[in-house]
């Protein structure tokens, strides 16, 4: 394998994970589709999971990769819970547009 | 080969970037041509095994030396320290004779599949998601046959599956398709749940998962420390349940009994996946595995006749299902089982060699026969029925032949590659027990006649060609149809179908001068004597001998090892040869000579056939023992989480309700993106005072 692919450093992958954080949370706040916006939330997991890897990796400890499990685990359950709770919305008024649903307010 | 072995990565890399390439490009900017970026993904890594194979069979061999190539990709999964053990799986490349074969297998036989595939998935929806799929399972086929530790074989596994999972569910508008898909999957499950539980306690009791560590004789393997018997302290009980485990997930990939009732279900799938995947390459990925780790197997004599118990059992019990089946596919792929039980058996019976030869032959023939079935299903607008069809050979006349000798190296005719290589498991399990022999040669006359029933129905006796419209996965009229397909097919042969079939056949009828059962001295050329330089073989013959001291000359036939005796065993030939010809002579007399006899013979036995036709009723059991207590469970937890868990968090709800009234028309406005703003304004605030 050439270098470029195996001499990664811990701050390349804190990057990536910032990036992925910051896109994230940039998309939730401008976007109004719900679909995108749950995609959103799903980039800033995973942009924290890549943090937990890579200092996990870094200090030679299993918590980080552990805690990723966990949040796999969650991140699942939640993408299940998020896209019936889609569905159900859009069978309501047939649109996934987030503003469509004020009246949630109560 | 130096290149190859240097870049041995490319092998996996290539067919990949071929299926990001076909799925990410195929559906807007490729379109029909998706086919391209597959035939030179898969087209360059078979130009590389095929080099690989060469030079490794050109190689100069001192006798005793192990023959292998180690080539590390990168560090993969390194953890612990070293109170705890280290755990270390790295991507990385064992490369031996019985890899290069393998790869040799898949990547070859795999081209000719995808060439094939061309003219046969011709103008289909999801033409580029067909050859994406396909790409994928190349790249993780070959992970699984070159990985060098567990991990990186149970990577290629999974991901083996999960394109098995993918292509069986193809036409996923079709209901049968999708359940099919799901049934594969699952009953795999169960085999992958033994599978990943033998990788544990591998760990556990030698604290590694490479098989060889930094090479053979570095003693930093498994294989290794199994052979000198070197266990973490206080494991040692656990090792003998190591082959069980790993024995679990071979049963569940290679459709033996009981987890074979996914295989015959996966002929929804198009037929050049059934060709491929679960005929060719996938579903021998079980019998590769045991291989593989023979010295873990060898030495334990309860796993060894378990697998051949259960190899054995599978073997006759598919063949006689296949019998009474009338639909082409699934009389191959239940002969597909039984097939596979043979090479269980061969593994079984200290005959890795022999299960390793009939692989290969069992690749071409089986292949061969899949996609000569599916140039039927072409012809004849999705029909496999052999009950509606009849003389096919003015219609196929190219295709007839090939059948034919598909059809004759499956049922073991004198000379055939079939032939050879069955023969050589039939001796070696009649050597260990007259018993088993017995039934494998039974099993071989019974493969004879329905091979050969088949046959006859199909191509000779009077014409009868089913009409209908033109599609094939879909039989019964669905919503998929192909309209330009329909013009294409005036021309039922078309060059790029057949001459992958002819190289097929070629491979049919010669494969078998690998490993021809000469006496010694002959052998210095064949397959035998290749694998025996594989430090996995070598390693088995050492725990065999050590077990069951001195070999007998079928035993070193099959580990590999050159024969003492100078004589040519007629006699099992002669033998093997007279089932088949019986088999064939039978279906002869029965279906091409006096049909009516044969549904008065099935008449007459009515219970017999019954019990065959509803293939022991073996998916019903299923269905009463398992998948209805499994549904029971899952109702009885529906009521909990609905009366106990929902009851709770009602009451829970109810309370914080009348504080959030209170907040209510304060602070809720309803703007999702209001409240994420508001949040990270509080969060930045947060950090500002923890920080300042």
């Amino acid at each position: 394998m050439p270098d470029v692919f195996t001499n990664i450093a811990l701050q390349h992958y804190l990057i990536v994970g910032a990036l992925m954080f910051a896109i994230g949370m940039i998309g939730f706040m401008c976007r109004r589709n719900l679909i995108v916006m749950f995609l959103c939330s799903e980039l800033m997991l995973q942009g924290v999971a890549i943090n937990f890897i890579a200092f996990g990796a870094f200090w030679g400890k299993l918590s980080g990769q552990a805690f990723v499990i966990f949040i796999l685990a969650i991140a699942a359950a939640e993408a299940a819970l998020a896209l019936a709770i889609i569905v159900l919305l859009f069978r309501q008024k047939h649109t996934v547009d987030s503003q469509a649903f004020r009246e949630l307010r109560g | 080969m130096n290149f190859v072995i240097e870049h041995s990565y490319l092998i996996p890399l290539l067919p990949l970037l071929g299926a990001l390439a076909a799925g990410l490009l195929g559906a807007k900017v490729l379109k029909h041509n998706s086919h391209w970026p597959i035939w030179i993904g898969v087209g360059a890594s078979a130009l590389m095994a095929i080099v690989l194979l060469v030079g490794m069979l050109t190689e100069h061999h001192e006798p005793g030396r192990m023959m292998y190539f180690m080539s590390h990709w990168f560090d993969w999964i390194v953890a612990g320290d070293e109170k705890t053990g280290i755990f270390n799986a790295a991507a990385g490349a064992f490369i031996d004779p019985l890899t290069a074969v393998m790869l040799a297998v898949v990547c070859g036989i795999g081209f000719l599949i995808t060439v094939f595939s061309k003219g046969y998935m011709h103008g289909e929806s999801g033409y580029f998601r067909f050859f994406a799929y396909l790409g994928l399972f190349i790249s993780a086929m070959t992970i699984l046959v070159m990985g060098d530790n567990l991990i990186m074989l149970y990577l290629g596994w999974e991901g083996v599956g999960l394109c098995s999972y993918l292509l069986i569910g193809y036409y996923y508008e079709k209901p049968a398709a999708r359940e099919a898909a799901k049934k594969a999957f699952i009953v795999n499950r169960i085999g992958d749940f033994g599978f990943a539980l033998g990788i544990l306690l591998t760990f556990y009791c030698f604290g590694t998962v490479s098989f060889f560590g930094t090479g053979p004789g570095s003693n930093t393997g498994f294989l290794e420390k199994a052979l000198h018997g070197i266990a973490n302290p206080g494991t040692e009980v656990y090792v003998f349940w190591i082959p069980f485990c790993l024995m679990l997930g071979a049963f569940g990939k290679s459709a033996q009994f009981p987890l074979s009732v996914w295989l015959p279900d996966a002929m929804e799938g198009p037929t050049p996946v059934s060709a491929l995947i679960h005929a060719a390459t996938m579903v021998t990925a079980g019998v590769y595995m045991i291989v593989r780790l023979g010295t873990l197997f060898v030495g334990n004599s309860n796993a060894m006749i378990t697998i051949a118990v259960i190899g054995a059992f599978t073997a006759i019990w598919a063949a006689t299902i296949a019998l009474r089946q009338s639909d082409l596919k699934k009389v191959f792929a239940y002969s597909t089982v039984s097939q596979l039980g043979f090479m269980f058996v061969g593994v079984a019976v200290l005959a890795p060699v022999a299960a390793v030869f009939h692989l290969i032959t069992h690749a071409f023939f089986k292949a061969l026969l899949f996609l000569s079935s599916g140039v039927v299903m072409h012809a004849t607008g999705g029909e496999l029925d052999m009950c509606k069809m009849s003389g096919l050979k003015r219609r196929l006349p190219k295709t007839r032949i090939l059948m034919l000798i598909g059809c004759l190296a499956l049922s073991g005719f004198p000379l055939l590659s079939g032939f050879w290589s069955k023969d050589e498991i039939v001796h070696a399990a009649g050597g260990k027990s007259l018993v088993l022999g017995a039934v494998m040669l039974f099993t071989s006359l019974l493969t004879a006649y329905y091979t050969f029933r088949l046959y006859f129905r199909v191509f000779e006796g009077p014409e009868k060609i089913p009409g209908g419209d033109h599609h094939h996965g879909l039989s019964q009229g669905d919503s998929e149809s192909h309209g330009p397909a329909a013009q294409a097919h005036h021309n039922p042969e078309p060059l790029s179908m057949m001459l992958p079939l002819a190289i097929l056949a070629i491979g049919a009828v010669f494969a078998g001068v690998i490993n021809l059962p000469f006496a010694a001295g002959v052998r210095e050329h064949a397959l035998g004597h290749f694998l025996q330089q594989s430090p996995s073989f070598a390693m088995a013959a050492r725990v065999a001998t050590a077990k069951y001291g001195t070999l007998t000359d079928t035993d070193k036939l099959g580990l590999g090892q050159e024969p003492t005796s100078h004589v040519v065993e007629v006699a099992p030939l002669v033998i093997g040869g007279g089932a088949a010809l019986i088999g064939i002579a039978l279906a002869f007399v029965l279906h091409l000579q006096n049909r009516a006899k044969a549904d008065e013979l099935a008449g007459r036995f009515g219970s017999v056939t019954r019990v065959l036709d509803a293939k022991y009723w073996v998916d019903e059991i299923y269905q009463a023992l398992i998948v209805e207590p499994a549904r029971a469970l899952g109702r009885l937890f529906w009521w909990f989480d609905r009366v106990i868990v929902g009851g709770a968090s009602f009451m829970i709800g109810v309370i914080p309700q009348i504080g959030g009234a209170a907040l209510k028309f304060s602070t809720q406005r309803g703007y999702l993106q209001g409240y994420a703003v508001s949040m990270l304004a509080c969060l930045v605030l947060i950090l500002l005072w923890m920080f300042m």
